[in-house]
């Protein structure tokens, strides 16, 4: 078997769905013999060159998502931006991320690394063999790869679990934050909810962290809750979610949303509806380029003082 | 049970038909209008597209009349929101104090013969007959709107277009059988014919894509195809129902809509963003004068186009106007903009064969 030694510079922003499985692509090229580079942390710079760029109305998320992929722009050989159609359990990602690589391609000048992610047509091993191919991989190496970045993304994710068991024991006022993990895990898109929550003595959950066994049997909760079976991905998972942390104490619920996300548009009316009728305080934060610090913190502070 | 349904331009006579001929009780929808539209978006959540705070709009006279149960499909556009509009609608009309049934079907064949069995009991020989029934009425009203686009930029007295077209809609909600209708689209077709045109005219063209709602509904988007026919520009559409209705049936439609705009987008958007593209790249090889891109404000799939559609207008260089239409859009800033988008057409026309 001939050995290839095509190392190229491999671009991730680190936005959208970098934060869907963080470290997976990561690893995932490092361990195929890339070198990776990841965009910073969002900042100012970034958002603004994001804001400047993209249309004046797709989401604010997306709008981030151009601002990392021009911070990448010359600095590595490709960029990686997948096209993510479907999950394994053939639900649909949000539709704005099907254009993603295409818009990419008329953004920036430096060549993007795409492949359609749709286990609906296709095997996700399959997809994983092409990806490897236009990086001059055999099959093996990247199953190698693929299996090892797996692997400590279930690592993280048990040490997640366990953290969650942890903060579900404390004695703080338990708040969780609905959203999606790219809102969640990105400190300045948030505008550090969470240590501002923190600060105000409570215990912030992520809806993100909370564990859903995959095996029972879900129908009959569906059926008997009043929201609509989605064909989203996430809306599946963070109503799944929100069933599941009903169980526990819960002194508030808070939903992040970024604006003009379509989909949250949707989900807000049935997650606020499934809070309040489970009489749990309920605030609805939205957050874009404008939002400013002192805004979030009053708000926050008069939400705990209510609960 | 009272049924009421979405209203969606003229075709809402056709939908009239297909719901009298069944034999359901039903009370029609209210016209979309400013007064509608504002009642709807006060009760509709603030983030959702469009179509929808003008549905609920519609429904509420409806419903204040005694309606009771309300009528609308699923998955219209693919992946989009739309798919969430009958439970969105449920819920707001719940908040608002109505409590409405929801018939919500998906638009594939056997879902839409279940449902229609299941609230009207009626054999299959009269559905046949009642959906016979409807789509030519559906296919005769594209038929005028699409005469209309030709007649009214060319018409010797302005606004006989128009007034012909009015009368023949109003007659066309009091027909009550097929022998009536083919009588009517005779008479009325004639009559179109008689209008006096200055037929050597060489008019700038103008396509009209984008949403389908938005493009197919006058009253939405605050007539402005009848506006440029005003202005003596040639407007035409692709979208209508029987578009829709076609792409519907045949899924071949959707691979050659790809294969066309291959070198731009790579995969579906929902709703009917590739239409889009396509639709442009079309006109552009027509060589139109100019390209009105309508949807509703942040509109999933078309606002992850129109980046797209942007690149292709940069790279033909053919005049492109984008319009996003929401209750806060007032039709001073639509004349504006598009008075000055015809000054470009008319221009772009005149110097491009210089």
């Amino acid at each position: 078997m001939k050995n290839f030694t095509f190392a190229a510079t491999i671009g991730i922003p680190r936005a959208l769905f970098y934060w869907k499985r963080p470290y997976f692509w990561e690893a995932f090229f490092k361990n195929l013999g890339c070198e990776v580079i990841l965009s910073p942390q969002t900042n100012k710079e970034i958002v603004k060159m994001g804001v400047e760029i993209a249309d004046p109305e797709t989401c604010f998320s997306n709008k981030v998502y151009w601002g990392h992929l021009l911070w990448l722009e010359a600095k590595c050989d490709l960029i990686f931006v997948p096209r993510l159609k479907a999950t394994e359990e053939k639900l649909e990602y949000c539709l704005k991320f099907f254009g993603i690589p295409d818009l990419a391609k008329i953004l920036v000048k430096t060549p993007i690394l795409t492949e359609t992610f749709d286990p609906r047509r296709e095997k996700t091993e399959k997809t994983f063999e092409k990806l490897g191919k236009k990086l001059k991989k055999n099959k093996a190496e990247i199953k190698k790869a693929r299996e090892f970045a797996s692997l400590k993304e279930k690592e993280l994710k048990e040490k997640e679990k366990q953290e969650f068991l942890e903060k579900i024991k404390s004695k703080k006022q338990k708040i969780v934050l609905v959203s999606h993990p790219y809102n969640l895990y990105d400190d300045y898109v948030n505008l550090e909810i969470k240590e501002k929550l923190e600060k105000l003595g409570a215990e912030p959950i992520f809806i993100d962290e909370v564990p859903v066994s995959h095996y029972n049997d879900r129908s009959d909760i569906i059926r008997n809750s009043g929201y609509p079976k989605f064909h989203w991905e996430f809306g599946k998972e963070i109503m799944e979610k929100i069933q599941e942390i009903l169980k526990y104490n819960l002194a508030g619920a808070i939903e992040i949303s970024s604006f003009q996300c379509g989909c949250d548009a949707v989900l807000k009316e049935f997650v606020e509806k499934e809070f309040k009728s489970n009489k749990i305080p309920f605030l609805y934060l939205m957050i874009d380029e404008h939002t400013g610090q002192a805004g979030i913190q009053t708000r926050l502070e008069a939400f705990m003082d209510t609960i | 049970m009272k049924l009421t349904f979405a209203y969606w331009g003229n075709y809402t006579i056709a939908f009239k038909t297909l719901f009298r001929e069944l034999g359901l009780d039903f009370i029609p929808p209210e016209k979309t209008n400013p007064e509608a539209i504002r009642e709807g978006a006060k009760i509709s959540p603030e983030l959702y597209c469009f179509p929808l705070k003008v549905n609920i709009g519609n429904y509420l006279p409806a419903l204040k009349k005694g309606a009771d149960t309300i009528v609308m499909v699923q998955n219209v556009g693919g992946s989009c929101r739309q798919r969430y509009y009958g439970q969105v609608e449920k819920k707001v009309l719940k908040d608002a104090g109505y409590n409405v049934n929801l018939i919500d079907f998906r638009a594939a064949p056997k879902d839409i013969y279940s449902t229609i069995k299941k609230i009207s009991g009626a054999s299959l020989w009269q559905i046949l007959k009642a959906f016979r029934f409807c789509l030519n009425e559906l296919r005769l009203i594209e038929k005028l709107e699409k005469k209309a686009q030709y007649f009214r930029s060319r018409e010797k007295i302005k606004g006989k277009t128009d007034q012909i077209l009015r009368l023949a809609f109003e007659k066309l909600n009091k027909i009550k059988d097929l022998k009536e209708l083919s009588r009517f689209k005779k008479e009325i077709f004639k009559k179109i014919s008689e209008i006096e045109v200055d037929e050597n005219r060489d008019l700038p063209r103008v396509g009209l894509i984008g949403e389908i709602y938005t493009v197919s509904d006058s009253a939405v988007n605050f007539g402005v195809e009848e506006k440029l026919g005003r202005e003596g520009i040639e407007v035409h559409r692709e979208m209508d129902v029987t578009y829709h209705l076609k792409k519907a049936i045949f899924p071949w439609k959707d691979w050659q809509i790809q294969r066309k705009i291959m070198p731009y987008l790579k995969s579906t958007v929902g709703g009917h963003g590739r239409d889009a593209i396509c639709e442009m790249l079309d006109y552009i090889k027509k060589d139109f004068d100019g390209i009105i891109h309508l949807l509703p404000f942040s509109c999933m799939p078309e606002t992850t186009v129109r980046p797209i559609l942007q690149k292709i207008h940069l790279e033909s260089g053919i005049p492109f106007l984008s319009l996003s239409l929401d209750e806060q859009v007032a039709e001073a800033g639509i004349n504006t903009r598009i008075e000055a988008f015809v000054d470009v057409v008319r221009n772009y026309h005149k110097y491009k064969k210089l």
